[in-house]
This record gives structure tokens, sequence and C-alpha cells, in this order.
């Protein structure tokens, strides 16, 4: 890390500070790269990090060499992730009797160490690059690009990569209607859930009467699974300030406001970074580089409340009240935070806005589909081979999504549904994943973009339980102000209780969907309006699972307890007795040599014997 | 709101008249076909009460500010390609708007949200009343959710608590089905000063007031809040809440003592008193 006390007072200052930073004398000739995204840095990641910088420091070699944090690879699979430089090598799976190794041989001896290489698992072939594993290659990397390139914790870092050159190019040479014209070519639409074109907000803010003014980051990412936002947040939190300043200076704002879930400890750790070393670099504050412009922003914290992803609700939580939401019959661009006008974007939103500056709207809308422009970061998580942070291109299929890039099912079971847009999205089925992932698709598909939380579910999953889990998930997380949210949700809870626990009645599924549109149409905020997409999407595509568990008392997938049967298969049983001893209930019986058979009126279907049984015999029916 | 409501009182909403002043537009909002003129940012309950169109409500009243938490006032709203269901009380009219009232969809909505609201409340008549008046005769659906007994949480009692006699002595408490109308912790409050003015304004019959006659003092009921009572020292009735009686002195800025002497008495002694004080007193012609 570069210490310097630098005061930018124009914009040319920051080419030549980035010009100075990457002259060869400054820059380190060898690095090794450590990421310390929370997926890695629950690896032990951290401690990875610190070996390799005693290493450096007692290295004696002659040329520099630095040991770097860095932010999430997305590959977190199979992290701890290190990247060595030159040659960009990457390492996974490191543990830390590694490092001596990695050092020793690769970073002073530029050899590769084959055995912490990628495998492919068909081929087997080993892979040097992040560029030569399939994992990254299907994806287009804009907003993820440079995590896993920068050390979040320096603002160096990002100048070197060519960082607030954006908005010094916004403030010297281009009018607020300008970069909102930028925004409007380029077709950026929120990626927060909604999808809402994000020139428009912003030309409806500055165009809102009222003064001051306010922009706001929604960092409240929630959804169970999701980690995008936090993975920005927490590897390139410049990113996020620079689109915030070209927003602000484009609807005419001067104080911001990032509102980050109090769970993501690093993530306000780095931002508070980011935003005392914007400020101390004069890239915050009045005056900025000798303009008129002035900003600043301030980090609020939330207080775990799932609804406060919800702007009005995020307002009255950052204004101090309770968070629960209120009606947008008047905008809040119009009437927002503090009955001003407001903007309010969500993360990756943001940090889309300085490459879409830097590189021009055109080229941006040359990415994706007609009408959603650019890329998305999904959280591929589930019974999926690489789980992980991926990048993608508008109007990629699923299938690529899944297969080429989350490498398929895990253990070779087969696909089954995938779930996206959080709790409020829906499930879609092996039928539709040649469906190309884009806002409007997704939607007809009765499902939504969501913020991009992707979960995969196999043969083994239960549908009806996925949309009990969500509906509970959302009963939870309910304000409960109004009725049809508080009350509808826990109504359709009790149903689906009643369903898992094969006390389902005909005409449950009617009553679910009529609890489902009443939702729909008169939940106040959209966290009700969109409460019974998990229900809705699982009745459409699944509604034989919800026949089987209601009319014939059965689960299909044999995850409800009491809707399927353990049984020992005679001939794969050895007899070994396991079951035998393990059984709480004692009803197993059988003898040496003997196979052992279950007492059905004895069992309580607690799955002891299927866990235990080392040969596979015990099994569901 | 409020502003706006002070505004609605010197301008009355008007029917078939062209234009009032130039500054103050007048969209014109077509309810199951009736047309009526209201100011801007007017509601649509307020154009449909013009209109002489009864739309059931619960959690609105005009003089707290407007929160559109009961979901009751379901309206549709024709919006040229689609039709919307938006809250009568809270949808500000701004243009010329198409709103159905009596249409099927606005119906089932709010019905539908009226049987959940029975079902959460079973043991309400007022309740009752309103759900038979809108062609609701029970509820599909069996009580599941049960924070605080026969409270809808339509929160009129929080706001009127807040907004009209300052005090906020209750408010929300916990999140979603355990959501409740509760003082601080749960324990009777100290802010409360027994004006029973939330048991007035509860649409559904559940804040009580109670009076202890043994200990003198009146209770506000579920929140366990209670007050001493003025006594009556003549007849020993309860008259009022001592701490509304200070309230009422600080705003109306009476000669206090006079007051206070006039407060010794429930109303029916003082009338025996003021009859007993004029026995000196003649009636008639001189």
């Amino acid at each position: 890390m570069i210490s310097v006390s630098t005061r930018f007072t124009s914009g040319a200052d920051i080419d030549k500070f980035a010009k100075k930073l990457n002259s060869k004398g400054r820059k380190a000739a060898k690095t090794v790269r450590v990421c310390i995204g929370t997926g890695c840095a629950a690896k032990g990641s951290r401690r990875l990090y610190e070996l390799f910088c005693e290493a450096a420091e007692q290295s004696d070699q002659d040329v520099r060499i630095e040991a770097k944090c860095v932010g999430c690879h997305g590959f977190c699979e199979r992290g701890p992730i290190v990247v060595v430089e030159p040659g960009e090598i990457l390492y996974q799976r490191v543990e830390e009797p590694d490092v001596a190794e990695i050092f020793r041989e690769t970073v002073v001896g530029g050899r590769i160490v084959e055995r912490l290489l990628y495998e492919d698992p068909v081929t087997g072939k080993k892979a040097k690059k992040a560029d030569e594993i399939d994992f990254y290659k299907v994806q287009e990397r804009i907003v993820l690009g440079n995590n896993g390139l920068i050390d979040p914790t320096t603002i160096t870092d990002y100048i070197a990569e060519g960082g607030y050159t954006a908005f010094a190019k916004v403030l010297s040479s281009m009018t607020p209607e300008e970069v909102i014209s930028q925004v409007e070519v380029a077709g950026l639409r929120g990626r927060g859930g909604g999808g809402f074109p994000t020139a428009r907000k912003w030309r409806s803010c500055r165009e809102a009467k009222g003064s001051p003014k306010y922009v706001i980051c929604n960092g409240d990412e929630g959804d169970p699974g999701a980690f995008m936002d936090r993975s920005i947040m927490e590897g390139n939190p410049h990113s996020v300030i620079e689109g915030m300043l070209i927003g602000a200076y484009a609807i005419g704002s001067e104080q911001g406001y990032i509102y980050v879930r109090n769970e993501y400890p690093l993530a306000v750790e780095h931002l508070k970074m980011a935003i005392s070393q914007a400020r101390e670099f004069g890239l915050l504050g009045k005056n900025i580089l000798g303009s008129s412009f002035s900003f600043d922003i301030r980090i609020n914290r939330g207080g775990g409340a799932f609804v406060c992803g919800e702007s009005t609700a995020l307002m009255a939580s950052l204004e101090g009240r309770t968070g629960e939401p209120r009606a947008k019959y008047i905008h809040t661009v119009e009437s927002g935070l503090r009955e001003k006008p407001t903007n309010l974007n969500n993360v990756e939103t943001w940090a889309n806005v300085p490459a879409i500056i830097n590189r021009g709207g055109e080229w941006f809308a040359g990415i994706g589909t007609e009408k959603s422009k650019g890329t998305k970061v999904f959280s591929l998580v589930g019974k999926i081979v690489n789980t992980g942070l991926v990048e993608v291109p508008m109007g990629i299929t699923l299938r690529q999504i899944i297969e080429e890039i989350g490498g398929g099912i895990r253990d070779g079971r087969s696909f089954k549904a995938v779930q996206t847009g959080g709790p409020s999205g829906g499930c879609i089925p092996a039928e539709h994943l040649d469906a190309r992932v884009d806002f409007d698709e997704l939607t007809k598909l009765g499902s939504m973009m969501g913020s991009g939380g992707m979960i995969v579910m196999d043969e083994d999953t239960c549908m009806v339980k996925v949309a009990k889990y969500f509906t509970e998930f959302l009963q939870k997380e309910s304000c409960g102000k109004c009725t049809p949210c508080r009350e509808g949700l826990a109504q359709m809870l009790y149903i689906l209780d009643r369903i898992t626990d094969g006390e389902g009645q005909v005409g449950d599924v009617e009553r679910l969907e009529e609890l489902a549109e009443l939702l729909e149409g008169t939940a106040l905020c959209a966290l009700g309006k969109t409460a019974a997409n998990p229900i809705i999407s699982t009745i459409r595509y699944f509604r034989d699972e919800y026949d089987a568990h209601i009319k014939e008392k059965r689960c299909p997938a044999k995850e409800c307890r009491g809707l399927f049967r353990y049984e020992i298969d005679s001939e794969a049983c050895k007899a070994c007795g396991i079951c035998m001893k393990n059984c709480p209930v004692d009803a197993i019986t059988g003898d040496k040599k003997v196979p052992h058979v279950i007492n059905q009126e004895k069992c309580t279907l607690c799955g002891t014997c299927w866990e235990k049984c080392p040969f596979a015999a015990v099994l569901k029916v | 709101m409020h502003a706006m409501r002070d505004l609605l009182g010197e301008m009355p909403v008007c029917r078939g008249v062209k234009s009032i002043r130039k500054n103050y537009p007048v969209p014109t909002v077509t309810i199951d076909g009736c047309k009526v003129r209201v100011r801007k940012d007017a509601t649509i309950l307020e154009a449909a009460n013009r209109a002489g169109i009864w739309i059931p409500t619960l959690c609105y009243h005009p003089s707290v500010s407007t929160d559109a938490s009961c979901r009751l006032c379901m309206v549709e709203l024709d919006r040229g390609e689609w039709r919307q269901l938006v809250t009568a009380c809270n949808y500000p009219v701004r243009r010329d708007i198409v709103v159905y009232v009596s249409s099927e969809r606005a119906k089932k909505a709010r019905r539908g949200v009226m049987e959940l609201l029975l079902a959460r409340a079973p043991e309400s008549k007022e309740l009752k009343v309103l759900a038979k008046r809108m062609g609701v005769k029970e509820t599909r659906y069996p009580n599941v959710t049960e924070s605080q007994r026969n409270c809808i949480l339509c929160g009129l009692c929080v706001q009127v608590c807040e907004e009209i006699i300052g005090k906020a002595a209750i408010g929300f408490a916990g999140r979603g089905v355990d959501k409740a109308v509760a003082a601080p912790f749960r324990q009777p409050s100290e802010d409360c000063i027994g004006c029973g003015a939330c048991a007035a304004i509860c649409p559904v019959g559940t804040i009580k007031v109670r009076f202890h006659e043994d200990e003198k003092e009146i209770e506000i009921s579920p929140f366990k809040s209670r007050v001493k009572m003025l006594v009556c020292q003549e007849c020993g009735a309860l008259i009022a809440s001592t701490l509304v009686n200070e309230q009422a002195l600080t705003k109306a800025n009476l000669n206090s003592e006079e007051f206070r002497e006039r407060l010794r008495l429930c109303p029916k002694c003082r009338r025996l008193q003021t009859v007993a004080n004029l026995g000196s007193v003649t009636f008639g012609k001189k």
C-alpha cells in the first residue's frame, strides 16, 4: 500500500496520479492476491493473507513482492482463492501449509504448483488462469471486473485501475442532462428487483420540485442465498461511491446515504474506509475537484428487517422511524426521504454507472437483449457444483448459467427447478431452462429477476416445502402493517403446513390461489404483492406434487416427514446391525446374516437408520 | 394531509362548477359512472363521499393522518390499458380519473380483506355489522393470528394518542403476526392520561374504558394503564381523570382556581348546588 496525502483539485490530477501509480517504479514486480471475500474469509483466507505478507517481508528477493487482499472472485465453491502475478496463476482451495510452497515455487521460482490448480471435473484438464476455467469463460464481468484485482481498503488501487475518471469526465465535460441521456442510451434498469429504467428515475428526481434532494444506495440485501451486493460493497466499494457521485451530479443532490445491512460488517468497514479516503482525496465534500459541485455520503446500518429493502420502508428507517412501507401513489422521486425528492438505486445499479460513462451508453446497450441491457450478477447457490457469484450478459439462457457456469447438479442428481428473484420470485422448471434471462422473460414465466438470487434445486427437493419455506420467511419478515400481507400470509402458511403434514384438504390449492390473488391486488408494498409468487409458480409447474400431498398423502420428493416410509432393501442389507443399534424406538428387528426389517407401526420416521446405513440399504418409499 | 384537509374546508368539493379559481385545478372523478369534481390532491374517498357512494373504511379517520393499512377501501382505478386496485382513502386525485367502486374485482378484494379481518377479530360486533353491510356473512378462514385479541391493528388509537392528544402513550410493538398495540414494554404507561380517546376512536370496539369505583381509578383496557379520578366531594361519584383535568387546565388557560373549585363536584351535584344558590331568587314579573 502506498501512503499518499493527495488532494485532487481537478480531474487532470486523477489521471496524473493514476499514471504515477502505474509507473514501473511504483508497481510491485510480483503480487500475491488473496481473496478475502466472505466465502473465502470463512475458510480462513485472512490467515493466508497474513502468512503471505510475512513471507513477502522476509524474502530476500531484489524485486518488490506485495501481498494484497482483494474482493470476491466469485468462485466461492473453490475458495480460498489465491492469484499470483505475473502470470495470473489461480490457485484454489489453498490451505495454510500451501503458503510456503506457493511462495517458494511460484512467487520466487516462477514455477507452477500443479496440485493447487483447478481441474476440470469432466476433462481432467488443469487450468492455469481464470480465463481457462469454464466457470469464468461464459461470464462477462463489468461490475465484478475489478473484484479480485484491487484491494478494497485502499483508494489508490481503484484509481490505478482507472477509477474516478468517469466522475472526472462527467464533472469537467458533461451537463447533468447529458449524463442522464447516456444512462438512457445505455438502457440501464434497476438491479434491485423492479427493473425500473434508471434514467427515467433520475430525470423525474432532477425535475421534481423541492430541495435538498437525496440519493440513496440500497445495500439492504436480504434475500436468502443472495450475496451480490455484499461482494460489490466488500470488494469494490469505490465503484458504488463513484456511481453515486455521478448520479448525484446528474440529479442535483448534495447528500447521499448508503443503507447497508448490519449483518455485513465487512461491507460496512470497507465502505467506511472508502468514504473517508474519498474525502481525504477531495472526491467527496465541498467543491469537489475545484467545481461548484458538493456531495457527501453517510452510511446507515440496517436493523435486520428484510422489509427495509423496500424503498419507502428504507427511507422510514433512515428517518429513524419503524421500517414500514407507505403507499407509493406519490413517488419517492417527488417525496421520499424527509418528504424531499429522493432517488434510490440498488448497489449493483450504482456500480454499473462508472462503466457506462467511461465506455459510453452505446457500448452498454450492445450487451444484452432488446429491453434488458448490460450484465447481471447472480449468486448461484443450492444443489449445484460450482456455487458462487457470476456475472453474465442479459439474454443468456438459464441452461448456460446452470450447466456451463454452474457445472450442473451435484452428486449426479437431475435438475428440478431454479428459484430466481429471492423469496418473492418463483420456481422455473426444467422445461423452461432455455428461457433467456432478462427482466421481462422471467416475469412471463411467473418468476422475476429480483436482485439476482438463483437457488438451484434437484429432484430430491419437495416443491411444496420450497413454497412453504419462502412463505414462512416472508410471513416472519412481513412488517405487519397491512391486513392482506399479515393475515393472508399467515393463512397461506397455515394451509401449506396442513398440506406438508399430510392433512391437506381437497380445495386447498384453490384456496391458496384465491389468497394469492387477494395479496397481489390489495397488499400495500411489493413484499406483499409478490409474496405469493413462490406458491403460484410451484402450483403452476408442480401441481402434481400438491395433488400427491393432498390426495394420496404422499410426498413425491420424499422430503415431507410422514408422507413416506423407510424400508430396508433386503438385497442390499448386509445385516450389520448399525441401524438396529441406532434406532431410538427399537423399531428395527433382524439377526446376524438376516436382512433387517423396520416395524412400520413403531417407526417414528426420524430417519436415523437412513443416515447411518453404510450400504444405502435403507430406502425412502 | 392536515393542511390539505384544512384547504378542503375552505374549498368545497364541487359538482358541476366549471372553474373556481385558476390556481385550483378541479379534476373530474368518474365513480361508477357518476361524475364529481374535486380539488387537486383530494382523495378518491372524498370524491366518493361527495358523489354519495359508500366505500367501507376502518383505519381511516378524518382527524388523523391516513396510513391505508387496513386495505378495506380498495377500489378499481382505470389506467387505460389495465385496471389497478388502489386504496380510496389515500389515493390522490391529480387528473381526471375513472374509478370503479362496485366492479366485481373491487368488491371481491374488499370482501377478501374483510374475511381476513373477521378471522383475526371474530368477536368484534362492530366488525360483523360492517361485514354484513358489505355482504360478507362469515369468514372462510380460521383464526390463526392472535397477538392481540380482537385488534385489527388499524393504528387509529396510536395515531390519535400521538397526533391529537400529544401523548404517544401507546405504539406498535413487535412485527408481522406478532405485532400489537402496546405501551412501552407492555407495562402500564406513565404517559397515559386516561382520556379514553383511543377507546372512542377504536373502530372494532376492542379498546375499553373501565372504572374502578373502589380505587377511584380509570383504566384503559387492554393497556392496563390506570389513572386516578377526580371524585365528587358531595356524592362521591367519579368525575374525570385527574390528568385530563391537568391537561385541560394547561390548554384552556382558565382561571385554574375557579376551575378546580367547580370540579369539586360532579355535574349532577353542581346543578343541585346552582339551584340551591338560586333559592333566594324569585322568578316572574316584578
